[in-house]
């Protein structure tokens, strides 16, 4: 650390003096807004730019470091009057100091901004950017007109987007310049144009990026109008996101670059697109679908499975014909038994009424020749004669008294 | 027939065919009938036959169109 008091000692080293230049001159330069006119503009590979700041008698070397230069929307050149923000740096190892700027803007942007403002709030007032004079873009225009620089990188890249996501749309080129004194009239010419002619269905009217000055053609009274008279939808496509111009705010819609507006006009095309293959898809998916069952139902009628259907309806009726079959033996074998036990019984209440167990017990019937039960006494005559019957057989015999 | 037209006509074909008391010869010739025309439709929506044009001279009445050659 180096003190104040080091001037005092006399004696100072080539590092001492720098040292306190720098400290000097650092502390107490900062915050500075400068507007001069570039000089000398070195942009370096790294993305630093080095340059000089000069006006009509002074200069002082400048850098901005890649930092802060990418910010800056336009690339200066030499002459440029700009205004920077920055402050001072004392490069030691030179003995140089230069202004380390922060932001940079081409100088009179301020004026340039509150004009445009006013004629914003102009505009405003009269109702040009009201929703209710808003047009709708067509879902499916036929063609679609251009009005921007025939060479500019902004119609490449609107030709090649519509002719990727819409390749059946016409494109008109309406020509016009897009920058300089003649531009805005060249491109409310262009507007007026296409509505006299009715030469398109919707119509892109824009440039690619570039400084504010460069976009101030779409931001011209003459183009206002244009727009706003225009019976044809206008989409306003100027620069890149950040860029604006009042022909955005006029505009039935705003797109924020070229290419932007024509993925715009083409998506109504590109959703039809869409729409067609999912339908198509469904159609094939539900032919599909009933294909398949009408292949099962057919499957199902193959002689294999007709014979395996019979073979279950005869296996039924097979079980049904053994059943009964059982059925039928069973009941005679029951009707059987009964018969039999009927028989048993009748045979023992026979037998208990048999005169031949009468006879066993002893007594013998008589019968006459023939064959007449004799009951009583007076039934004979002496001589005549008679059978005895015993329980083991019979014998003649002969009534002699 | 117009582009409407014919998508509604597609989406109703494509809503018989899911329909199942529509029969098997009619969805085969809903079938066919769909896929033609959007076949139809695709090509006109993605035919690469645009035209790229470009407006010459500067009379706004009186307006020549040529073809507009890329890369011009």
């Amino acid at each position: 650390m180096h003190d104040d008091n080091l001037l005092l000692q006399g004696e100072l080293s080539v590092s001492d003096l720098t040292s306190l230049i720098k400290t000097t001159l650092e502390e107490g330069f900062y915050g500075l807004k400068v507007t001069g006119e570039i000089s000398n503009f070195r942009p370096a590979s790294t993305g630093h730019w080095f340059f000089t700041l000069k006006d009509s008698t002074c200069a002082i070397t400048a850098v901005m470091f890649k930092g802060s230069a990418w910010k800056v929307n336009f690339t200066p050149k030499e002459g440029d009057q700009v205004t920077v923000t920055g402050s001072l740096d004392v490069y030691g190892a030179r003995g140089t100091y230069q202004l380390k700027c922060s932001t940079m803007e081409k100088s009179g942007n301020g004026d340039i901004l509150a004009l445009l403002d006013q004629r914003k709030q102009n505009y405003a007032q009269l109702g040009y950017f009201d929703a209710s004079h808003k047009k709708p873009l067509p879902s499916h225009p036929q063609r679609v007109g251009v009005v921007t620089s025939p060479t500019g990188a902004a119609l490449q890249d609107i030709l090649q987007i519509l002719s990727r996501r819409a390749p059946s749309l016409d494109i008109l080129v309406l020509p016009a310049t897009v920058q300089g004194t003649s531009a805005a009239q060249t491109i409310a010419n262009r507007i007026q144009q296409a509505n006299l002619l009715l030469l398109c269905d919707v119509l892109i009217v824009g440039r690619g990026g570039g400084s504010l000055e460069d976009l101030l053609p779409f931001s011209e009274e003459c183009v206002i109008e244009a727009i706003y008279e225009s019976q044809i939808p206008v989409i306003s496509a100027v620069g890149h996101e950040i860029d604006w111009a009042l022909s955005d705010f006029v505009g039935d819609v705003r797109a924020p670059t070229p290419s932007a507006a024509a993925e715009l006009v083409s998506q109504g095309i590109l959703d039809n697109r869409l729409r067609l293959n999912s339908l198509r898809q469904t159609m094939i998916d539900s032919l599909k679908y009933r294909l398949q069952l009408l292949t099962q139902q057919v499957l199902r009628t193959r002689p294999q499975a007709m014979q395996n259907n019979m073979m279950h309806t005869l296996e039924k009726k097979e079980y049904l014909l053994v059943n009964a079959h059982q059925n039928m033996v069973q009941a005679m074998k029951d009707i059987f038994t009964l018969y039999t036990q009927r028989l048993e019984l009748g045979k023992r209440e026979l037998q208990a009424l048999s005169p031949l167990a009468i006879l066993a017990r002893g007594y013998a019937v008589v019968t006459d020749p023939n064959g007449k039960l004799i009951h009583s006494r007076q039934e004979t005559t002496v001589g005549e004669n008679i059978t005895v019957t015993f329980t083991d057989g019979s014998r003649k015999a002969l009534i002699e008294e | 027939m117009s582009f409407e037209k014919d998508v509604s006509r597609i989406e109703e074909i494509a809503q018989k065919l899911s329909a199942s008391d529509t029969s098997l010869e009619e969805s085969l010739a809903l079938f066919e009938e769909g896929m033609q025309l959007s076949k139809k439709l695709e090509e006109t929506l993605s035919e690469a036959k645009h035209k790229v044009e470009i407006v010459l001279g500067d009379d706004p009445a009186n307006v020549e169109i040529t073809s507009f050659e890329q890369g011009q």
